[in-house]
């Protein structure tokens, strides 16, 4: 065996014993939607660059979003969203700070987990569970799934003149594509 | 007596069509013609991300719902959830700034390859571990 073919050799076993050890992923272009549907109107707003590290040995995982990156079908929802409701000024993030007791990051089929964790929007922190579908990909896991909150639990001021074109309940769905974590 | 009724008529339908329109112009407005917009600040990525590094909320204060013209080094460009993103080198390993591309922009963005130094102008949207930049178009 020639030298470079040794070195090769020791440089790949040692690349897949790296990625092995990889126990951080991450995405920077996670999409968040959230729907609210009233006989009034229909308000949908996407944002597809949310932030989030998953932990898969300490079974965490954290999400980061900015609030004024969320794109709505008109210019003046966008502007009332970020200005009245969220105040994307003094509270310009979203966070989620959650665990996965029961994941199992060597299992090749689509698993159901209940992620608990504490979601902080608008400087509020409430307790939420969020049902996820959680599916191995090439590069590594993808995270789907829906779930409500009530705008009533973020301290979020409607004023009662469009209290009847913005539920109450608010229907968020997500999909996290990671990729390891390479610093 | 029917021609006036014509008239009428045509005059109820124009008043239509141009209260509509004008409706249409205030409430179904989606975002702005990035084209159009007066460019607020000139910059480099590079200078835009070292600026949110050290001090995010002034740079927040800055450049936040701001039109930037941003020029750069392409350090990848992906097609994720339907659109296109262009990442311009932020001089630092991993700090970069995100480009999301306006849909109308895909025959300048196939062009596009890493390495190549462009210019950019979209709003800026605030930091995470990359600067943002939304309804980004790429400029001659």
């Amino acid at each position: 065996m020639s030298k470079i073919t040794t070195v090769i050799f020791v440089l790949c076993s040692w690349m897949a014993s790296y990625g092995q050890k990889t126990d951080q992923y991450i995405t920077r272009q996670g999409q968040t939607s959230f729907f609210s549907y009233t006989s009034v109107e229909n308000i949908k707003a996407s944002n597809n660059q949310a932030l989030s590290i998953l932990d898969i040995a300490k079974k965490e995982i954290a999400i980061v979003i900015l609030m004024r990156a969320f794109v709505f079908e008109k210019a003046l929802m966008e502007e009332h969203f970020n200005e009245s409701y969220i105040e994307s000024d003094i509270y310009p993030k979203a966070t989620f700070e959650g665990s996965i007791p029961d994941f199992d990051g060597s299992l090749n089929d689509v698993q159901t987990k209940m992620i608990k964790g504490v979601l902080t929007v608008h400087g509020v922190d409430k307790n939420i569970e969020i049902k996820t579908k959680i599916e191995k990909t090439k590069e590594a896991y993808a995270f789907s799934g829906d779930f409500e909150v009530d705008i009533a639990d973020f301290d979020i001021n409607v004023p009662p003149i469009v209290e009847k074109n913005i539920a109450k309940t608010i229907s968020i769905t997500f999909r996290f594509e990671y990729m390891p974590y390479e610093e | 007596m029917k021609k006036n009724n014509k008239i009428i008529g045509l005059g109820l339908l124009l008043l239509m069509v141009v209260v509509g329109y004008l409706f249409f112009e205030v409430f179904n407005e989606s975002g702005i013609d990035i084209r159009k917009a007066e460019t607020d600040v000139t910059i480099s990525a590079q200078n835009l991300v070292s600026s949110f590094l050290d001090n995010e909320s002034l740079a927040n204060s800055t450049y936040v719902e701001k039109t930037l013209e941003v020029s750069g080094i392409v350090k990848e460009v992906n097609y994720l959830n339907d659109r296109y993103t262009i990442f311009l080198d932020g001089g630092e390993t991993f700090a970069c700034l995100m480009c999301d591309m306006n849909t109308d922009q895909i025959e300048k963005i196939e062009q596009i390859v890493p390495g190549q130094t462009i210019r950019i102008k979209g709003i800026c949207k605030g930091f995470l571990l990359d600067a943002i930049l939304l309804n980004c178009v790429v400029l001659q």
